[in-house]
C-alpha cells in the first residue's frame, strides 16, 4: 500500500496526465448533449431521387423502403450515386415504373437491391402473401450514438496501457529498472504496483464516463463493472508488455500505436462492416477488445444475453497473458539480462 | 551556411536511423499491407439471406439467395442475427418470421425481398455509372485512411520523440550559442520526416493499388500527403517544445489520434454529415486526400491557400517556440 502511495504521489505532480484520464469523461458529457437525430440513418438503404422526378407514389414507397435523399439536377444526383463513402442508389423514373443507378463498387447487398428494386416496386400493390411476425428487439435506437460511446470507453480503458507502457520506459530511461531489479520484490507485487494505476485511472475513467452517458438496469450494473475493470487490467497489462519490449520512448510509442490499432480497430472496423453471427465477427471476439467493445455495444442495446460468454474471454485472456509476463519476467531476471 | 545545414542534415539522419525511425515506417508499411491485402479488399455484405421450413416440399427453390432448414427452432436460429428472414411454410398459413433490425425501413424492405426471393426473381438491371470495381475502391479507401492515420501519427511523433531526445541531451542549449540560425535547425528535421513521409506515401499507394493505378493517382496524392505531414510535424514540433516531458506528450497523442480522427473516418467511411464537421481541419484534409485517391483532386485555390498560410504560420510560432526555449536555457 505504502509502495502505491509513491506511485501516486508520482503522478499526482502530472497535471497534464490526469487531465487525459479525464479527457473520454469530457467526450462522454460532448456526446450526451448532442441529439441522437443525426445517428438515426445508417444502416438504412439510402435513395437518391431527383427533385419531382418520382410520382408520388413511388415516393411514397421508397420512403417507407430507405431514406431518400433529394437532388436538383441529375449530375448532382450522379455524382451522389459515385460518391465513394456512401452506398446510394440513384432512383429514376422510368414512364410508370423505376429504374435505378448504382457506381458498381457498392456492396452485395446494396448491388442486389438496386437489381431487383424495379421488380419489386411492380408488384407493390399486391398484398404479402404470409402472415408477418416480427418479433421486437429491445433496442437501443441510436446505434452510431452507443457505437461513439463504445469508442469513448474502450479509449477510456485504454489510457491505462498507454500510461503503464510511458511509466515503465521512462523508468528504464532514467535508470529506476535498474534499481528496481536489485531489490527485493517478487514479480507479483511488481506487476500489481506498476498496473494498479493503469488499472485505477482507467476504470475510474471509464466508470465515469459510463455513468454520465449510460442508463444501465441496476441489475446489469456487476457485470458491467466486471466488464470495465477486466478490460481496463488487461490494457494495464498491454502497456506492461510494451514497456518490457521497448527500449526507448519512440519505439515505445510505435509499439503503442500499433497496440491501438489493433486494439480500437477491429471491433469497430467488423461492427460495421460485417453482419453480427459471421465468422469473422466471432473471431474478433477472441481479442480482448473485441470482447469488452461487444459486451459494451450488447449492454448499451439492453441484449446482455452473451455478456457472460464476453466477460470469460476477457478473464481467460487476463490469466494467461499475466501468467506469461510474469514467466517471461522470471526467465530474464534469471538469465542476468536485466529488463 | 550550406555545410553546416548539410551537417545538421547528416545529424538529424543519424538521430532518427538510431530512434530506429526507418525501421518502424517499414513495420508500419507491411502491416498495413498486409492488412489490405488479406482483409479489407474482401470486405463485402451479402443480401440478407432467406431461410425457407417446408416440410411439405410446396415451394421448389434454384436461387442462390434461398437456404433451406429442417425445423421450425433452425429457422429462428437461423433468424436471430436480425439480418435474415425465414418463411415458414409448414402451417397452411405461410408465415413471414424475422427479427426486428430495429428499423422500421429495413424490416418493410426484408419482408419484400423475402418474398421476392421465394418467387425467384430474376435479376434485373441497373445502370451503372461509376468506374470503380468493389475491390479497387476498397483498396482506394482503406489505402487514404492508412496513410491519414500514419501520416499524422508518424510525422507528428517522429519530429517530437527527435526533440526530446536533443532536449535530454541538452542539443538545444548547444545550438543556442552555436551561429547556426533557427530556421535552419528546423528546416532540417522538416526536410527528413517529408522525405521519408512522401517515400512512405508512394510506397503505400503503388503496393496496395498496384503499379498503373498508382502511378495515376500519385501526384495528387504526393500534394495532400506533403501538406499533412508538414503540418503535422510542425505541430508536434510545437507540443514537444512546449511539453516537458514526452510520457505527457504521447497521452496528448493517444488524445488526438482517437477522438481527432475517429469523427472524421466515420463520417468518410459512412458518408455521414455532421453539420460542425466542416468546422474540423482534419476532415478537409482527409477528404482532399481521399479524393486524390479517387482521381478527383481538390482544385479550389482557398483550400491550398489556407494549407500553406497554415504552414507558414506554425513555422513562425516553431520558430518563436525554440527561440524562447532557447533564451529559457540560457
Amino acid at each position: 500500500m505504502k509502495r502505491l502511495t509513491y506511485q501516486w504521489k508520482n503522478t499526482r505532480r502530472d497535471k497534464m496526465c490526469i487531465l487525459t484520464f479525464l479527457l473520454p469523461v469530457f467526450v462522454g458529457i460532448a456526446l450526451r448533449l448532442i441529439s441522437g437525430v443525426n445517428f438515426q440513418a445508417v444502416g438504412e438503404t439510402s435513395f437518391g431521387v431527383l427533385k419531382k422526378g418520382l410520382s408520388d407514389e413511388a415516393a411514397v414507397w421508397l420512403e417507407a423502403n430507405g431514406s431518400v435523399a433529394q437532388y436538383e439536377s441529375e449530375s448532382a444526383l450522379r455524382e451522389a450515386v459515385n460518391d465513394p463513402s456512401t452506398q446510394m442508389i440513384g432512383v429514376l423514373d422510368a414512364g410508370g415504373g423505376i429504374r435505378t443507378l448504382l457506381s458498381g463498387d457498392e456492396l452485395d447487398l446494396y448491388r442486389v437491391i438496386a437489381e431487383t428494386l424495379p421488380q419489386l416496386y411492380e408488384r407493390r400493390t399486391e398484398k404479402l402473401p404470409y402472415k408477418r411476425t416480427v418479433v421486437p428487439v429491445q433496442e437501443d435506437h441510436d446505434g452510431l450514438k452507443s457505437l461513439l460511446l463504445a469508442i469513448t470507453l474502450v479509449t477510456a480503458m485504454f489510457m491505462g496501457c498507454t500510461f503503464n507502457a510511458m511509466n515503465i520506459i521512462s523508468e528504464k530511461e532514467d535508470g529506476v529498472a535498474l534499481i528496481n531489479s536489485i531489490l527485493p520484490m517478487t514479480a507479483r507485487s511488481y506487476i500489481l504496483q506498476k498496473i494498479m494505476l493503469g488499472i485505477i485511472g482507467g476504470t475510474a475513467s471509464t466508470v465515469i464516463t459510463a455513468v454520465i452517458c449510460v442508463r444501465i438496469p441496476p441489475a446489469r450494473i456487476g457485470s458491467c463493472l466486471l466488464l470495465i475493470l477486466l478490460s481496463a487490467y488487461i490494457s494495464a497489462l498491454a502497456g506492461l508488455f510494451i514497456g518490457y519490449f521497448s527500449e526507448g520512448m519512440m519505439v515505445g510509442i510505435i509499439y503503442i500505436k500499433i497496440a491501438m490499432i489493433l486494439f480500437l480497430a477491429p471491433p469497430i472496423f467488423f461492427y460495421l462492416m460485417v453482419p453480427d453471427g459471421s465468422v469473422w465477427r466471432g473471431l474478433s471476439c477472441l481479442l480482448p477488445s473485441g470482447a469488452s467493445f461487444y459486451g459494451l455495444m450488447d449492454l448499451l442495446g439492453g441484449n446482455p444475453d452473451r455478456l457472460g460468454l464476453y466477460i470469460l474471454i476477457l478473464l481467460a485472456h487476463a490469466v494467461v497473458w499475466s501468467v506469461f509476463y510474469a514467466v517471461m519476467r522470471k526467465e530474464r531476471v534469471l538469465t542476468g539480462r536485466l529488463f | 551556411m550550406g555545410r553546416e545545414f548539410f551537417h545538421l542534415l547528416k545529424k538529424d539522419g543519424r538521430l532518427m536511423l538510431s530512434g530506429k525511425f526507418f525501421l518502424l515506417a517499414l513495420g508500419s508499411l507491411v502491416l498495413y499491407s498486409v492488412y489490405i491485402h488479406f482483409v479489407y479488399v474482401n470486405v463485402n455484405q451479402e443480401i440478407y439471406p432467406v431461410y425457407l421450413y417446408d416440410p411439405k416440399g410446396k415451394q421448389a427453390i434454384s436461387t442462390e439467395y434461398v437456404t433451406r432448414v429442417d425445423t421450425r427452432e433452425r429457422l429462428e436460429a437461423a433468424c436471430a442475427d436480425r439480418y435474415s428472414a425465414g418463411v415458414d411454410l409448414s402451417s397452411d398459413e405461410p408465415e413471414l418470421y424475422m427479427l426486428s433490425s430495429g428499423l422500421d425501413t429495413v424490416d418493410h424492405y426484408r419482408a419484400a425481398w423475402a418474398w421476392a426471393a421465394l418467387d425467384e426473381m430474376a435479376d434485373g438491371q441497373v445502370q451503372i455509372t461509376g468506374t470503380n470495381s468493389r475491390e479497387m475502391k476498397n483498396r482506394r479507401e482503406i489505402t487514404a485512411e492508412f496513410l491519414f492515420f500514419e501520416l499524422s501519427a508518424v510525422g507528428f511523433l517522429g519530429l517530437a520523440s527527435m526533440l526530446f531526445k536533443e532536449k535530454q541531451m541538452g542539443v538545444i542549449r548547444v545550438h543556442a550559442i552555436l551561429p547556426v540560425s533557427r530556421s535552419a535547425f528546423i528546416f532540417s528535421k522538416l526536410l527528413w520526416i517529408l522525405a521519408s513521409d512522401l517515400t512512405f506515401a508512394a510506397l503505400l499507394t503503388v503496393i496496395n493499388l498496384g503499379f498503373p493505378v498508382g502511378v495515376t493517382v500519385l501526384p495528387a496524392v504526393l500534394v495532400q500527403a506533403g501538406i499533412l505531414s508538414l503540418l503535422m510535424a510542425l505541430i508536434g514540433f510545437l507540443c514537444a517544445i512546449g511539453l516537458p516531458d514526452f510520457r505527457q506528450f504521447s497521452l496528448l497523442y493517444l488524445v488526438i489520434a482517437v477522438f481527432v480522427t475517429t469523427p472524421v473516418f466515420l463520417a468518410g467511411q459512412t458518408g455521414l454529415s455532421w453539420g460542425w464537421l466542416k468546422y474540423h481541419p482534419m476532415y478537409h484534409l482527409f477528404m482532399s486526400m481521399k479524393s486524390a485517391y479517387f482521381g478527383a483532386p481538390v482544385k479550389a485555390i482557398l483550400y491550398y491557400l489556407v494549407c500553406v498560410g497554415g504552414i507558414g504560420l506554425l513555422f513562425l510560432l516553431a520558430h518563436r517556440a525554440l527561440t524562447r526555449e532557447m533564451v529559457k536555457e540560457g
